[in-house]
């Protein structure tokens, strides 16, 4: 599903982001990137999504070679690819219902479509009686579970989470964590960077860890040190 | 992939409602840019209407009378045609001539009712080769008093002024214009530079789930056209509304001699209209299109 083949990525102030990584990904995996701040995992996850691109080597997701592909195609890369983050993206005008509608509907999505995707994926993410509220209105884990819904309302094929649960407790962290784990488990390939220890720890997943730009382990079923 | 009408028209719409003080900066920039553009269109047809008969070097028409007849026309063609002195001799029957007529004062059906064809005298525009005055003016004579001719009629220099006047105004009026025009389109930029701005959280979601490059930028695209647009339309309404006025503050006929009424027909308006609305569009397109292409980074 993701292969990396000898990547790096280099910033302009020279950074090194990332340097000669390879990594390969199968269908429906759940992985961890873990290490330090500014170790790079935030580069990884952009660079999946063409965010970022690599000055050497090759990304393939879904089979193509995004380093060569072209601009106007990268909006159709992104369909398959949902995205969270720590600060969750919302869009503090549009209520619940419009900000996972908001997602269907640039992508050229008819409203018949809209009218019965949101209303599932809501009930899935257990907000379906919060549709009509603002994200103001909401508690961070609830707000995240919104920024879910609306990473996974186009049923990609990949979720990338950087840092999901970074602005939340523990125990709200457990709940996104379990839903995450419910989206891996329909066959969604999912990609989380991470510094919450506990998660990675009781999780027991593949784990890649990044150390100023070098992959220095990838382990199966491992935690976070 | 389908860009919905509702969504563009929602989009658009709020856009324009986002920043309505600078959009209206905008709009009426674009409208008095396009109403000077349009006004000095306008004298440059009136100017060119009122002094049809001496454009192209003509220095002098030697009217007919109306009861000539054909051997007496034939016979001063061939003397004019003929002659060393003239470089270009034009002859205006009475049906070119009625036809004339009535695009002059296609505002007053009630004159041209008056006047049928038969009361409009044929008449030879002739350029001479020497356009000095004084041996324009010898040349001119030499036909007066010939059978047929009712009378010989010299370019005055009022016309020759009034020509060069409107053309140096026209110049002045559209360097003006073009200056003004450039404000209205760097304000339209900077409009929907802003509407980009308060937008950005939107364009960053869009942008995450795969909205095409096309879909976040038609709707500030069609921001600048309806902003050039708009604009247009109030320069043609303030125009048309103008237009009795423009007609009755220039000079008439009766005041210059030898000059037409100062008249812009319909069909010149009509094309003035869409040339105004065409440049309106233009300049709404190349704001926006400077703005989307420099600060829309998909």
């Amino acid at each position: 599903m993701i292969t990396l083949e000898n990547v790096t990525k280099t910033y302009k102030n020279s950074t090194v982001a990332l340097r000669d990584a390879n990594v390969e990904i199968a269908k429906g995996e759940f992985v961890f990137l873990v290490g330090a701040s500014g170790s790079g995992k935030s580069t990884f996850i952009r660079l999946l999504n063409k965010e970022e691109t690599p000055e050497q080597g090759h990304i393939y997701v879904a089979g193509k070679d995004i380093g060569r592909l072209s601009g106007w195609k990268v909006p159709y890369l992104r369909r398959n690819i949902g995205c969270i983050f720590q600060d969750f993206k919302l869009l503090p005008t549009k209520t619940v219902f419009e900000n996972v509608a908001f997602a269907l509907e640039v992508i050229g999505r008819p409203r018949t479509v809209i009218d019965s995707q949101v209303p599932a994926i809501l009930d899935l993410v257990g907000l379906g009686h919060k549709s009509d509220s603002f994200p103001t209105e909401l508690s961070g884990g609830e707000q995240q579970r919104v920024s879910v819904a609306r990473a996974f309302v186009n049923r990609p094929l990949i979720l990338l989470a950087d840092e999901p649960t970074g602005n939340l407790d523990p125990a709200t962290s457990v709940g996104i964590m379990k839903l995450l784990d419910r989206i891996n488990k329909t066959g969604t390939t999912v990609v989380m960077a991470t510094h919450d220890r506990g998660i990675v720890d009781t999780m027991r997943r593949r784990v890649i860890e990044i150390d100023r730009g070098s992959i220095v382990r990838d382990q199966a079923r491992g935690v976070y040190e | 992939m389908p860009v919905k009408f509702d969504y563009l028209l929602r989009e658009t719409t709020s856009n324009l409602g986002r920043n309505v003080t600078i959009t209206l900066a905008s709009i009426m920039t674009v409208a008095v840019s396009l109403a000077l553009v349009g006004a000095s269109l306008m004298l440059r047809s009136g100017v060119e209407n009122a002094t049809q008969r001496w454009q192209g070097g003509i220095e002098f028409v030697v009217f007919l009378r109306i009861d000539a007849n054909q051997q007496q026309i034939d016979s001063l063609r061939n003397d004019l045609e003929q002659s060393p002195e003239v470089s270009k001799v034009l002859f205006v029957d009475q049906q070119q001539a009625y036809s004339e007529f009535k695009t002059l004062f296609a505002d007053s059906p009630e004159f041209i009712d008056s006047v049928t064809v038969n009361d409009i005298p044929p008449s030879f525009r002739v350029e001479p080769i020497n356009k000095d005055v004084d041996a324009v003016e010898s040349l001119g004579l030499t036909y007066e008093g010939r059978s047929g001719v009712d009378q010989v009629v010299f370019a005055s220099k009022t016309i020759r002024l009034i020509q060069q006047l409107s053309s140096r105004l026209t110049v002045g009026i559209f360097v003006i214009a073009a200056f003004l025009l450039g404000a209205a389109g760097l304000l339209i930029l900077n409009t929907i530079r802003m509407a980009m701005f308060a937008r950005r959280r939107e364009i960053e979601v869009m942008k995450l789930v795969g909205a095409t490059n096309w879909f976040i930028r038609i709707p500030f695209m069609l921001e600048g056209l309806v902003q050039g647009l708009v604009g247009a339309f109030l320069a043609i309404g303030a125009l048309a509304a103008f237009k009795p006025f423009f007609q009755k503050w220039l000079p008439s006929a009766d005041e210059i001699p030898l000059v037409g009424g100062f008249q812009v027909s319909g069909g010149e308006m009509t094309y003035i209209f869409i040339t105004l609305g065409i440049v309106g569009i233009a300049i709404g397109a190349i704001g926006a299109g400077i703005a989307v292409s420099r600060f829309l980074d998909v």
